[in-house]
């Protein structure tokens, strides 16, 4: 397997935010790869595996018209983190290392009607509260213990699971991608072991770069479109980021190895074997799809679960004024059967974002003058973005663009850059307050560690992939 | 083969994850520290309790690369799902398809939070002649 940096031969700037790598530099790719980046952005994408793990992408059967990488693309295993890719459905491929062990790790914000003064003394405490509300780590939520039954039906229904017990709203569905339900999910196709880490994982974060931030306005960049969203300088939000949990991750190590097992019986062979994958149409990538979709529901339903526990705790800190709106959801680890350009594709969006513009059909109405919201996080002491989806984007990039800012260094170097205690106290003198278990899990999610998300976010608005809305900035900042 | 080559590991630079290399004069100790290795990275210090009884782990897989993921990914599943974390292993059994191994170690109060699975990229057990080299992408 060919996995070392590489300058390949024969990319080109085709636009001025745009990069390929024609479909001739690999005798086995099927398609070019084209990469999102400025010149700066460029040479750094150049710096690790990312463009070779894009190539490798580019050979996968039934993959359609280019692969893509956003600006903020970095080596994952298997596809690149930023990488999208569309299979035909009638004769390609899904593949799981496509869509990544956290099924559905996503973002969504929450907007409160308080401005940043209403905080008050109030921000360290509300900080600390939800620190203490949401399970971190890997710590169960016993609240939320779900049996046999229960899980199915979170599988099944996603968000729509909670209704009932009073922790989601009809208006909490309306605004997350696909109602917060994928209607494909299969829970029977979900392994008896997944359910097991499953059970007791709603309502939980986990660790590494999940958090739940709360965010002020800092500048509104697009007027018309931050009204149609709802959003005004100084107010108060929550961004909350996390998955599918072990239930997603075991799902991911369950069908990566039966894909294994069987892409011999259908002739396919590969460039690194974390691709694995088999025909949409096959009974195992149909049984993926299914199981899939149900893990999706399970992190939709999470951070539904944990918007409650959001809910809750602005709540106890400023009664009814506390309410919390939810703008939107979006999964960055997924695949979607989808419709571009007359065709049916199952677009693969490996730490990418769906950012659909104005005309598209799944664009909730109340937003389709403006686009689908998009967020784009960047680290916990820089800034976060609120975007606008555009039906440029549909064209350039199967209406995808990036998920975040984008790892510029390894853990292992973040940690050897800065200590967390040292972390926590710029962070601190920012005036921005943090909760975080580890102080060496604090030190690898660093500012430092992450590339400029202005400069990220500036090619993916110069791209046309979106239109920059609204600039967040941290105040406080939970990690897991 | 080197008998003055002693088991040994580190974790090597990638951008989002986590890369294993694992050496070894023999295929058994290859995996016997890998076990260390995952729970060093898991955080996990704790000395065995002197009451800890041996409990035995058994994986299959097409070949011994993939026996390698399929290994650890038992023992994060075990870590997460128990809160076990081996750190002392006897190998019973091992061929390039199967291995049999009795695991001693610290039931903890939270279960370990870095690893979620170990991936087949970049994936390889390399015999050479002073042993056994293997690497493994951990996502984290």
């Amino acid at each position: 397997m060919s996995d070392v940096a590489v300058a390949p031969a024969g990319p080109a700037r085709i636009a001025p935010f745009l990069y390929e790598i024609p479909a001739s530099t690999r005798r086995d790719m099927r398609v070019p790869a084209r990469i999102y980046a400025d010149e700066v952005l460029w040479e750094r994408i150049r710096g690790d595996a990312s463009l070779t793990q894009l190539m490798n992408v580019a050979t996968l059967t039934g993959v359609h018209g280019a692969v893509y990488a956003m600006p903020d693309v970095h080596e994952g295993y298997g596809f690149p983190v930023g990488g999208v890719a569309a299979m035909r459905v009638e004769d390609g491929v899904v593949s799981p290392g496509g869509v990544g062990y956290d099924i559905n790790c996503g973002v969504r914000l929450l907007v409160s009607e308080l401005d940043r003064k209403a905080l008050g003394n109030k921000l360290e405490s509300l900080t600390h509260d939800l620190s203490r509300s949401i399970p971190s780590g890997w710590h169960a939520n016993a609240e939320l213990q779900l049996g046999p039954a229960e899980l199915d039906r979170v599988l099944r229904e996603g968000s729509a699971a909670l209704v009932e017990r009073g922790l989601a709203t009809a208006e909490d569905l309306r605004y997350t991608e696909a109602g917060g339900s994928l209607a494909a999910a299969d829970p029977a196709a979900v392994s008896d072991r997944a359910r097991s880490r499953g059970h007791d994982q709603l309502g939980t974060m986990g660790s590494g770069n999940h958090f739940v931030e709360i965010e002020v306005v800092d500048e509104i960049l697009d007027a018309a479109a931050a009204a149609v969203f709802g959003l005004r300088r100084g107010q108060v939000c929550v961004l909350i980021h996390t998955g599918s949990r072990g239930l997603g991750h075991q799902v991911c190590t369950d069908y990566v190895r039966l894909m294994g097992e069987v892409m011999p019986r259908y002739g396919i062979t590969l460039p690194d074997p974390q691709l694995a994958c088999a025909p949409i149409n096959s009974p195992e990538g149909q049984r993926y799809l299914g199981a899939m979709c149900a893990a999706a529901n399970f992190a939709f339903a999470n951070r539904q679960a944990i918007t409650a526990a959001v809910r809750d705790a602005f709540s106890r800190a400023f009664g009814e004024s506390g309410g919390l709106r939810l703008l939107y959801d979006v999964a960055h680890n997924i695949a979607k059967l989808e419709e571009h350009g007359g065709r049916r594709l199952c677009v693969h969006r490996k730490g990418a974002t769906r950012a659909f513009g104005p005309t598209h059909p799944e664009t909730p109405a109340a937003y389709r003058s403006a686009g689908q919201p998009v967020f784009i996080p960047g680290s916990m002491g820089t800034a976060s973005y609120v975007l606008a989806g555009s039906d440029a984007a549909l064209a350039g990039s199967f209406g995808s663009t990036c998920h975040g800012a984008g790892r510029a260094m390894s853990r292992r170097a973040a940690k050897r850059a800065q200590t967390g205690g040292e972390v926590r106290r710029v962070l601190e003198d920012q005036g921005i307050v943090v909760r975080c278990p580890s102080s060496a899990g604090l030190a690898e999610e660093s500012p430092e560690a992450y590339k400029d998300v202005h400069r990220v976010v500036n090619v993916v608005e110069r791209a046309g992939l979106a239109r920059r809305v609204a600039r967040l900035r941290p105040l406080g900042v939970v990690k897991g | 083969m080197n008998p003055d080559l002693q088991p040994h590991h580190a974790f090597v630079e990638h951008t989002g994850e986590e890369r294993l290399l694992v050496h070894s004069p023999t295929l058994a100790g290859l995996f016997t520290q890998s076990g260390r290795a995952l729970a060093e990275l898991q955080g996990v210090t704790t000395t065995v309790p002197t009451d800890a009884q041996w409990r035995p782990v058994e994986v299959t897989a097409t070949d011994s690369a993939a026996l390698l993921v399929e290994w650890l990914n038992e023992l994060i599943f075990l870590a997460e799902h128990e809160r076990w974390v081996p750190v002392e292993f006897r190998v019973d059994l091992i061929t390039p398809t199967r291995l049999r191994v009795w695991g001693r170690g610290p039931t903890v109060p939270v279960a370990p939070s870095r690893v979620k699975a170990a991936t087949r990229h970049g994936l390889e057990v390399v015999r050479h002649d002073a042993g056994y080299r293997g690497e493994v992408v951990l996502d984290v």
